[in-house]
């Protein structure tokens, strides 16, 4: 992986000195519990006001009361459903987009010119453009999704299919394989697993732009939840908010990276 | 006989090439066209599809209202001082986490616990501490270039071959000394890859961060009050432009790079 894909995703390669070693694997836990019993006694002795900084466990308590009101649930389904559609039709088009582009030079001529230039445009500078043309409803949360998936996957699938060595279409052509044999046996299993990390990059940033949508213009979501808090000063609910959208975040990662991992054996790095 | 065959497809390809870039020209005049037929059809059509006309007009607006420099301005030092703060920090607690096992510990956990949390989903936490204006964009932005630029110094010092530490072994120079004239010159290129992705990372954040916090001045900033205001032809103009300075960053940042790595293949 290059450096470039692993600091996108926050990995590291170079193994930290507690994973190496099984005695150390404990104190990993040693600095978020740390940071835990700080972050407490700071709210205990009070070193800022209540209404900016409250303790771990009024947090927990907000986010059993949020729980129990199943308010937490509306907010947690609608966000999901937003990004859950979006992230297909966006992955989904980008990863046909991506290898068609890269295979057909007619089409590349024709669309990478603008694909280029489209991409240019970070996802979230075309939020206030896009609730101008769609709106501030469900098609539009859909909408920013859909685009910020679409081309990331295009471009890692793009990229991928290109860098196919041309020696395989080479035995293909010499074994007479059918096309449909070609894509099946030889093209889609040596992109998979450049496009499996592109899909990781793209779910990162949908959820980051989704989160970003619903705190500028929602009735419901996550986003909405965090800014309905903060306009009430409701830190702790905004704090429930923050735990979430991160446990959401890496949760999903490891889905993908579990798939990596999983999906494609053949993966060596 | 694939001589020949590579001879006549080079020849085929420089005769057809024009009508290759022509090719590119087509779906941008037409999604263009499509466009300025859209905002003539009818008065509704004209709010969301501003012609070409009006895209011009209001380019003239906010440039000679001083609006459109002030918000260049504004983004631009944001992000450059953003990157600046946050690439530095950054910087250092990655080679901190490289150089010292018991920070890699330490740090390594709670930097990937609270690195989690998507950036925009910070922000209702920093409206409230520390208001709508300038410190919290700065804040986001920092923090946008922090993240990548610890990743990137780690991983770069670590993959430093061991012979060449081995070399500082030999020479029995010291930790400091090893690291300033063995590990970081290694280290450097890829380093500065992880440079060049915070920058366009601290660039994002910049026009997030001004899209979501309202107050003071930026392109993003300007971005909000023409939608609130149904300016479709000043959206189109700044949701360019942000996409040309991106670009133009991420080309002179490699271009530096290739300059100040010109001793390095690797690139």
């Amino acid at each position: 992986m290059s450096i470039g894909v692993r600091v996108a995703l926050g990995i590291n390669q170079a193994d930290p000195t507690f994973r190496r070693r099984s005695r150390l694997r404990l104190a990993a836990f040693i600095s978020p519990i740390a940071f835990l019993l700080l972050w407490t006694w700071v709210t205990k002795i009070e070193l800022f006001s209540p209404q900016l900084l409250v303790s771990p466990f009024v947090v927990l308590q907000a986010f059993h009361e949020l729980l129990d009101s199943g308010e937490l649930w509306e907010h947690l389904s609608i966000s999901l459903s937003r990004l859950g559609i979006g992230f297909l039709i966006g992955a989904s088009s980008g990863l046909l987009f991506g290898i068609l582009m890269a295979l057909s030079k007619r089409v590349e001529g024709f669309f990478s010119p603008v694909f280029q230039a489209v991409r240019q445009v970070p996802s979230i500078a075309l939020i206030p453009i896009f609730i101008l043309l769609f709106g501030i409803d469900e098609i539009f949360k859909i909408a920013i999704v859909t685009k910020a998936a679409f081309f990331t996957v295009a471009l890692a699938s793009y990229e991928a299919t290109k860098g196919v060595s041309r020696n395989y279409f080479e035995v293909a052509q010499a074994y007479k394989l059918p096309t449909y044999t070609l894509y099946t046996k030889i093209v889609i299993p040596a992109i998979l697993p450049p496009v499996l990390t592109g899909f990781r990059i793209a779910f990162s940033r949908s959820w980051t732009i989704l989160v970003a949508a619903e705190l500028l213009a929602a009735d419901s979501g996550l986003g909405h939840m965090m800014q309905m808090g903060r306009e009430v000063f409701r830190i702790d609910i905004v704090m429930v908010g923050v735990v979430l959208t991160g446990l959401i975040g890496f949760g999903i990662d490891r889905i993908f990276k579990w798939g990596e991992a999983n999906l494609i054996p053949w993966r060596t790095a | 006989m694939a001589y020949s065959v590579s001879i006549m497809t080079t020849q085929t390809l420089s005769r057809f090439s024009f009508l290759n870039s022509a090719r590119g020209w087509l779906i941008p005049l037409a999604l263009l066209l499509v466009w300025e037929i859209m905002s003539r059809q009818s008065a509704e059509n004209a709010y969301a599809f501003a012609s070409i006309e009006q895209i011009y007009h209001g380019l003239i607006e906010v440039i000679s209202t001083g609006e459109l420099q002030q918000g260049i301005a504004a983004s631009l030092q944001r992000a450059f001082f953003g990157l600046l703060i946050g690439g530095f920090f950054g910087f250092t607690v990655g080679a901190v986490m490289a150089q010292w096992r018991v920070a890699d510990v330490l740090i390594g956990p709670l930097y990937h616990m609270l690195r989690q949390v998507p950036l925009m989903g910070l922000v209702p936490l920093f409206s409230l501490w520390l208001g709508n204006g300038d410190p919290s964009k700065l804040v986001v932005v920092c923090l946008s270039a922090f993240y990548p630029l610890v990743l990137a110094t780690y991983e770069s010092l670590h993959q430093v071959e061991g012979k060449y530490r081995e070399v500082g072994d030999v020479l029995k120079l010291s930790r400091t000394r090893t690291f300033i004239k063995i590990l970081l010159p290694a280290a450097l290129p890829n380093i500065f890859t992880g440079v060049s992705f915070a920058l366009a990372f601290a660039w994002l954040a910049t026009i997030g961060s001004e899209i979501l916090f309202s107050a003071g001045a930026g392109l993003g900033n300007i971005m909000m009050n023409a939608q609130a205001a149904s300016r479709m032809d000043i959206l189109i103009i700044l949701t360019a432009l942000i996409g040309l300075l991106g670009f133009l960053m991420n080309y002179l940042i490699n271009q530096v790079g290739k300059y100040l790595f010109r001793w390095r293949n690797l690139r």
